[in-house]
């Protein structure tokens, strides 16, 4: 029912609604809940429940998600002050356009190397060493989530000879197995994991710059 | 009537600059296709050194499909000089002195490392397929590991272990080391031309793109 209420707010008067979105802690938490749930997926399900190790672009993509979820966290202290906003949003942006760029390299990497027949000129593939921006020691700090084990382009999982899978581990190691790695839905090979990342941050993204609109907006008018 | 000269003029430099271009032009560029290694390999003049690491997807396709083609169209430009990174792969060293032990017999046999009857390409295109094709991880260890190299090429265990002792092999191993700094300029494989010039995978636009570079950065 709020909901409701709150979408037909948005269709009568877009700007004075999202305005108000953009002033309330929900939109801000619920950025960081997203970046990070995703990671903690990533990692938790994916990498260590289904033995799918992250490649190098997958850990960059990490370090974006979790880049834009710590500007949501920023903001969502408190969304009126300007300056927690400005921090909070310049992080996110960041997050995000990173995010896309890496999503855009690892989509090729992918492309070129499951078309064995394809071109894969013009792909670099992963470096022997991560860097991340700043040159952060993160791999070091926290191999566990920022040390890219897997090889660039394949994601599908590798189960150790030692390990006893579980009915359901073992169903979804199949899976995923069959259909050559991650994909959103892996018997129609459908979207994979750039492209699902992309889309997640894209959203962010067109979400973020409909709330900086209208902030902008807002504030010229009131100076006006 | 100034105006008028000052056109021709202006035509004039235009051409000659165009024509100048021209001449001077090369299609590669430093930075942008390859980039000068501040600390280039040693010895190395006149060689195509290939780093490239077992466990890497475009190490495999670009041997499969690139590598013997652009080897075979250099002729005898260029020797080349497969490097074989120890530092990424879980069996990367064990993989190193292997290739060391069969590059050092093709090399008695005469034969040319791109070459299918080539040990050394027999071993590293098993390995190639076992792991990227097969997902083969070799949990049973170093044995195990050994084994699908050992296989390809159709040697014994104990021929490989009497071949490993010999001082060439650590000579060879010390020097493909030059290869890890290189490697981890832009990740592998890494085509390095005399030594001096590392070119940007990214850059490669096709096989013969390729060759034209390498056959240009080696004769400077």
């Amino acid at each position: 029912m709020a909901l409701k209420g709150d979408w037909e707010a948005l269709c009568a008067s877009p700007v004075d609604t999202l305005f108000k979105w953009q002033n309330q802690r929900f939109l801000w938490l619920l950025m960081a809940a997203a970046a990070g749930g995703l990671v903690f997926i990533a990692h938790a399900f994916f990498q260590n429940y289904l033995y799918m190790p992250p490649c190098e672009h997958c850990v960059y993509i990490r370090f974006a998600m979790l880049v834009m979820a710590a500007g949501g966290l920023i903001a969502a202290i408190n969304p009126k002050n300007i300056v927690l906003k400005l921090i909070g949003c310049l992080l996110a942006f960041y997050g995000a356009i990173a995010g896309i760029l890496y999503s855009l390299t690892l989509n090729k990497i992918h492309y070129a190397v499951h078309n064995p027949a394809g071109d894969f000129f013009g792909v670099q593939g992963c470096s022997t060493e991560p860097r991340y921006p700043l040159d952060l020691p993160l791999a070091k700090w926290w191999p566990e989530w920022f040390k890219p084990t897997g090889d660039c382009g394949y994601d599908a999982p590798i189960v150790p000879a030692n390990v006893t899978l579980n009915s359901l581990q073992q169903w979804f190691v199949d899976m995923y197995t069959a259909s050559g790695g991650w994909y959103l839905i892996p018997s129609l090979k459908f979207m994979n994991m750039a492209q699902a990342c992309f889309l997640a941050f894209g959203t962010t993204l067109a979400v973020l710059i409909a709330m900086v609109v209208v902030w902008s907006i807002k504030a010229a008018r009131a100076n006006l | 009537m100034q105006s008028k000269f000052l056109r021709r003029f202006l035509k004039g430099a235009l051409c000659a600059s165009f024509l100048a271009a021209a001449f001077s032009a090369s299609a590669f560029t430093a930075g942008t296709d390859y980039v000068v290694l501040e600390k280039p390999i040693p010895n190395a003049d006149k060689t195509l050194i290939k780093v490239t690491s077992y466990d890497c997807p475009f190490c495999y396709r670009y041997d499969k499909r690139v590598t013997g083609a652009v080897v075979q169209k250099l002729g005898s430009a260029v020797k080349f000089e497969p490097y074989h990174l120890e530092t990424k792969a879980k069996y990367g060293p064990q993989a190193s002195r292997l290739f060391a032990v069969l590059i050092l017999k093709d090399q008695a046999s005469g034969t040319p490392l791109t070459d299918d009857k080539s040990l050394f390409m027999k071993a590293k295109m098993a390995y190639y397929t076992a792991y990227h094709e097969k997902a083969e991880r070799w949990d049973g260890g170093e044995s195990d590991f050994l084994k699908t190299g050992l296989d390809a090429a159709g040697m014994s265990r104990a021929e490989y272990d009497a071949a490993a002792k010999d001082p060439k092999i650590e000579e060879m191993l010390q020097k493909w080391k030059a290869g890890h700094e290189v490697a981890a300029i832009q990740g592998v494989p890494a085509y390095i031309v005399n030594g001096k010039y590392l070119i940007y995978t990214k850059s490669i636009r096709s096989e013969n793109g390729l060759t034209s570079l390498i056959k240009e950065l080696s004769a400077k």
